[in-house]
């Protein structure tokens, strides 16, 4: 059993170069293929992970910009709509102003065409009544009655009024 | 034959008896061993690089950059930083080549190299030529020697210190191979003890032997399977051990 502990100088170098030849040609024909397609596409992604962070970076500026561009476009569009509500409130006054002005106008016209046909009618109502006092006065003469005749004759033009 | 003969005929390397001009050549049972490990893993690594055609090789070399990152982002970077890029091939092929040595005992007519000191001895010796390179390499001769001298050690403890970690450093290297074969054998030599309890009580009584053979063959079980972890846990506590105290002397305290 001692030897176990024993060391074989012939293994030992034997092991020595198997391992350090085995490292050299694994090197040659394994790991640097290996290792160079593996660190390629590792720089790969490194690379896509980094445009795509930089393409993200671009998003969100670009987004704050609209952002931006639409909060002044909202504001704009508020102080728009407020000056055509003012404009439509000084319009719908100014038209209120006018209508009642035509209104004011065109009763004041009626009235005073009402006034004209009334004196009119009171004109001619007058000149009626002339006549035909004029016709009764020319009657009561021209037959001479008695007073029980005038009175009835007079009666009869005051009926005759009434009845016009 | 005792018992301890046996174990150590099961154990021990056994040269083939070759030789050259007269020279013995150390053709042994373990050498061939670690011959056939390093074919089968050349030829099949250089299959899988080149096998990007088929799907199955597409799926083994996703397998191999899968286990090539796995080294590289947990035990090389983490304990060298990016100067130990350039080891990265040492370290997989170190790696892979102790877990097939370990697992090949599995395999029946094939023994566990790494049970051999001189196996252990040589990786470590190889470990050990890894870590001198990189401290000479990042540091220079003298700035190499520097680095076994703590910054802010008084001048006088210098002659004391140096020494000291210089011997720890080996030592370091040492304990690396001894762990190595220490722990595939123990492992070995229990798988054979629990064989043996079979035989061993047979003799005494040939119903005791066929008694003890469910409880010897279950234990055996739970023994194999401990030895399949075994084998990946010191595979990877060599390589991790390697690149931590190679890592220690680039970046010096």
């Amino acid at each position: 059993m001692e030897d176990l502990l024993k060391p074989d100088y012939g293994v030992m170098i034997l092991t020595i170069c198997n391992f350090l030849l085995l490292v050299y040609l694994l090197k040659r024909f394994a790991w640097d293929g290996l290792i160079g397609a593996l660190e390629k596409r590792e720089q790969q992604i490194a690379d896509d992970k980094r445009q795509a962070q930089q393409a993200r970076e671009d998003a969100e500026e670009l987004k704050k910009q609209l952002d931006d561009r639409l909060a002044g476009l909202s504001q704009e569009a508020a102080k728009k709509m407020a000056e055509a509500v003012q404009l439509g409130v000084s319009q719908r006054d100014q038209l209120l102003a006018d209508a009642k002005e035509q209104a004011d106008r065109f009763l004041a016209q009626a009235k005073a065409q009402i006034e004209a046909e009334k004196n009119q009618a009171l004109a001619d109502v007058r000149n009626e009544v002339v006549q035909t006092a004029m016709l009764a006065a020319e009657k009561i003469i021209r037959q001479q009655i008695d007073d029980n005749t005038a009175q009835q004759a007079v009666q009869r033009v005051l009926t005759e009024i009434k009845k016009k | 034959m005792d018992v301890a003969e046996i174990i150590a005929h099961h154990i021990l390397d056994h040269n083939w008896g070759l030789s050259l001009g007269g020279f013995s050549l150390p053709i042994t049972t373990h050498s061939v061993t670690l011959l056939a490990v390093s074919l089968f893993l050349l030829s099949t690594l250089a299959w899988i690089s080149h096998a990007r055609t088929s799907r199955a090789g597409r799926l083994l070399t996703t397998l191999a950059e899968e286990y090539i990152t796995f080294i590289r982002d947990s035990l090389v970077l983490p304990n060298m930083g990016t100067e130990g890029r350039g080891f990265l091939p040492y370290f997989c092929t170190l790696f892979l080549f102790i877990l097939f040595t370990n697992l090949a005992g599995m395999i029946p007519e094939m023994k566990t190299a790494t049970s051999n000191i001189s196996v252990t001895a040589a990786l470590a010796l190889c470990s050990g030529g890894v870590i001198l390179y990189s401290g000479l390499r990042y540091h220079g001769v003298i700035g190499f020697l520097k680095g076994f001298v703590p910054s802010g050690t008084p001048v006088w403890l210098v002659p004391l210190i140096f020494p000291l970690e210089v011997i720890s450093t080996v030592i370091k290297v040492c304990v690396l191979a001894i762990r190595l074969f220490a722990n595939m054998l123990s492992g070995h030599m229990v798988l054979l003890c629990l064989l043996l309890i079979i035989f061993i009580v047979g003799k005494m009584h040939i119903a005791a032997g066929v008694g003890a053979l469910v409880p010897a063959m279950g234990l055996e079980i739970f023994m194999t399977c401990l030895e399949l972890l075994v084998a990946f846990l010191q595979a990877y506590v060599f390589t991790l051990l390697t690149a931590i105290f190679a890592g220690s002397v680039i970046h010096t305290h």
